[in-house]
């Protein structure tokens, strides 16, 4: 059997005029349905670059990734802005909801994007009950005619998180969503994640520095030179 | 449908796009009220012009004319194709002149004219000249050059006067034979004159209407049926100066200056005697029933006049450089006005690079949220279009309320500045002419909004090419 999401022997170098930065160096990583991955890793070391490649945001210089053995990396643009509408949800560690819509819209979005204005019309009742379900599901339900910058850091967040399930993905690619956080609400948005992981068996790759936060999470695995440091030496971290 | 969203969105928050809206705006407005009333002053001039010109003129190359006129017309009556189209015909006689008269403090006046012999009859049939005269205007009946009976009178009594004074300065010798019997004089009355509104007559401030409008009235100092001039022009077949009094039976308004100021109208036949040329004319007018036969009659025209040494020709084709020198004139105020738009144009283009900038970070989202690149240009080529359309129509409004109100408008800064900005005097027409014409609104608003569409391309493209990590790790 597949795993879920493969990445194999990722290179990534940017370059700009004479510099050379190599991010990735032949990165391997396997994560398996509903599981809940921890990436970690000094700042700098190529852990936001890692979930641009595997959610198709961008392209790895060479290596493949493979969703339930079909190769991703290499699709048309069409493809890719499919797979990153239903397949994939993001979570950034700042946020990123659009101001000028409300919560709900914001939650909405991604339905907005794969639905024509007419399709919409015609489904924007369901839609809107499904948009509501899942901010109250956040706990936001009250606040869905806020715009973001009436809501506090975690109430973003909980509604970005509310954002990228909207179209029931296969996988969450979350990257430091409590690094803007204090310790309860990151505290909280790791609950959130948790309970989504074990209750809906929602497969989730978190990219995080911050060490308190990886126990929750079944696997960790920590980035070293571009690479995946071998399970071993985790243990003694 | 997020785009729809978005541009809404971003229509009602970003208060630059109104900058862009308002530019469009009067640029669409500037150019409805231009051409309105551009439109308005060439249409009225048209039907003054057309008024005045019968639908087609023959006409001599030189200015001794064409004799028999009645035979040329004889033969035009004489073809069904032709008197079937034709509704009247008139000939004409027109030469140079030169006019003396004296106002009424004894200013004496010399000046050259436009000397026009009429046929008064056939004339009235062919039109454009009874409707333009002021007095005879709200007459009925045919005009004609004959003095008032009481006019007559008086020059019958000055003559017996002048009689009886010359009686009495010869002494009747009672021892000489009486004298022969004098021959009984034929009273001389001198012919009706026709002049020009703008040769004999000043314009007089008489108040203001109630809406504020300055009202003038027009002063004929000379009066008609009392004021004599006198008329030098050329004669005989070695075009001696001859010259003859004439009396000032009417005046000829057409409001168009260049006539009004130059015309003076006597009877054909008296201006034929007087120089001598009998039964010869410079012209034939000629009305048609229809003027969209003008083409093919003129055609049959010059076919049978076209070895007799004349011109044939419309209205419009003697007109030819005034019309087209309206037309280009619009052309040009067109093009330069579309810069106003395009001016608008590249406002858009800088306020929508700095909208996108700003937005960088929120097209990585929507990118990241599967977005496409085409989908993300669509936001920023529609929100061009919205704003387009918007800007667009509040310029029709605006431009439409300007025109219908242009003279009241005109009057308030008038008021204002305290001068005339459309002076009556100068222009002759008691309002701003306009005339809408709704394929110019059409065309107007279509490259209105074509403008705001294609200036956004660029940021729209712009948009669609930012690479999403990079827009989403833009701070
Ligand atoms: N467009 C780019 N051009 C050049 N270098 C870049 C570019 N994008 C990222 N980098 C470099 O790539 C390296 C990896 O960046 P990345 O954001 O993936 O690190 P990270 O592990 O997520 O760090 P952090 O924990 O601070 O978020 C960094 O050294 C960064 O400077
Ligand atoms: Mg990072």
């Amino acid at each position: 059997m597949h795993p879920l999401l493969r990445a194999i022997d990722l290179q990534k170098t940017y370059r700009k005029d004479a510099n050379r930065v190599e991010v990735l160096r032949g990165l391997s990583l396997d994560v398996h349905e509903g599981e809940f991955v921890s990436v970690i890793g000094a700042s700098g070391s190529g852990k936001s670059t890692l979930l641009h490649l595997l959610g198709t945001l961008d392209r790895p210089d060479s290596g493949e990734i493979h969703l339930e053995g079909k190769r991703i990396d290499n699709l048309p643009s069409e493809g890719r802005d499919k797979l990153r509408n239903h397949t994939f949800g993001f979570i950034f560690q700042f946020y990123h909801l659009l101001p000028e819509m409300t919560a709900l819209e914001n939650v909405l979005t991604p339905a907005m994007i794969a639905n024509s204005a007419w399709s919409w019309w015609g489904r924007r009742k369901e839609l809107r009950r499904q948009g509501m379900a899942m901010l109250e599901r956040m706990g936001l339900g009250q606040r869905w005619n806020h715009r973001p910058r009436e809501l506090s850091g975690g109430e973003m967040q909980r509604t970005a998180i509310a954002r990228a399930l909207i179209s029931r993905p296969r996988v969450l690619l979350a990257d430091e969503p409590t690094g803007n956080l204090d310790a309860s609400n990151g505290g909280h948005i790791i609950e959130v994640l948790r309970n989504l992981n074990r209750d809906d068996g929602l497969t989730i790759v978190m990219v995080t520095h911050n060490l308190d936060i990886v126990q929750e999470s079944d696997r960790v695995v920590r980035m070293v030179e571009g690479r995946i440091e071998p399970a071993a030496a985790l243990v003694n971290a | 449908m997020y785009k729809l969203l978005l541009c809404w969105r971003y229509l009602r928050t970003r208060y630059l796009a109104l900058a862009c809206i308002i530019s469009v705006m009067l640029g669409v407005a500037t150019l409805i009220v231009v051409n309105s009333v551009m439109s308005g002053f060439s249409t009225k001039l048209k039907d003054r012009l057309h008024g005045l010109l019968s639908d087609i003129v023959i006409e001599a190359s030189t200015m001794e004319g064409f004799a028999d006129p009645g035979e040329k017309m004889a033969r035009i009556r004489a073809l069904p194709f032709l008197s079937e189209r034709i509704e009247a015909m008139t000939p004409v006689m027109e030469v140079f002149a030169i006019m003396q008269f004296s106002w009424p403090n004894g200013e004496r006046v010399t000046r050259t004219v436009h000397l026009v012999g009429v046929d008064p009859k056939s004339r009235n049939l062919v039109g454009g000249f009874k409707e333009h005269l002021v007095q005879a205007r709200s007459k009925p009946g045919e005009f004609s050059f004959e003095l008032s009976p009481e006019a007559r009178k008086r020059y019958e009594y000055r003559e017996a006067i002048m009689d009886l004074q010359q009686r009495a300065i010869t002494p009747v010798d009672p021892e000489q034979p009486p004298p022969p019997a004098r021959t009984p004089k034929r009273i001389k009355v001198p012919c009706g004159v026709v002049l020009g509104n703008l040769i004999a007559s000043y314009r007089e401030k008489a108040g203001t209407d109630e809406n504020g409008t300055v009202k003038y009235v027009e002063k004929y100092p000379l009066g008609t049926d009392r004021s004599e001039v006198i008329i030098t022009t050329i004669g005989g077949e070695r075009l001696m100066p001859v010259y003859d009094n004439f009396v000032v039976v009417d005046y000829f308004k057409s409001d168009m200056s260049e006539y009004d100021s130059q015309y003076v109208f006597v009877p054909l036949e008296h201006l034929q005697q007087l120089r001598t040329m009998q039964n010869r004319v410079t012209s034939i007018q000629i009305k048609l029933r229809d003027y969209a036969t003008a083409p093919a009659v003129v055609k049959e025209l010059r076919k049978m006049f076209g070895k007799d040494g004349v011109r044939v020709e419309t209205w419009e084709h003697k007109q030819g450089p005034l019309l087209a020198a309206i037309s280009i004139e619009k052309g040009i105020l067109n093009i330069l006005l579309f810069l106003i738009i395009g001016v608008a144009g590249f406002g858009i283009l800088a306020i929508f690079t700095m909208i996108v900038a700003e937005k960088t970070r929120d097209i990585g989202i929507l990118k990241a949220l599967g977005a496409s690149n085409g989908g993300v240009m669509k936001i920023f080529l529609g929100y061009g279009f919205l704003l387009g359309i918007i800007g667009a129509w509040m310029g029709t409004a605006l431009g439409l309320s300007l025109t219908f109100n242009i003279n009241a408008i005109e009057h308030l800064l008038s008021n204002i500045t305290g001068g005339e900005i459309f002076n009556r005097e100068v222009y002759y027409f008691d309002k701003i002419p306009t005339n809408i014409e709704i394929w110019m609104l059409v065309l107007v608003n279509i490259g209105a909004i074509g403008i705001a569409v294609v200036f956004s391309v660029l940021p729209a493209m712009r948009a669609a090419m930012l690479h999403p990590v990079r827009a989403l790790r833009y701070e």
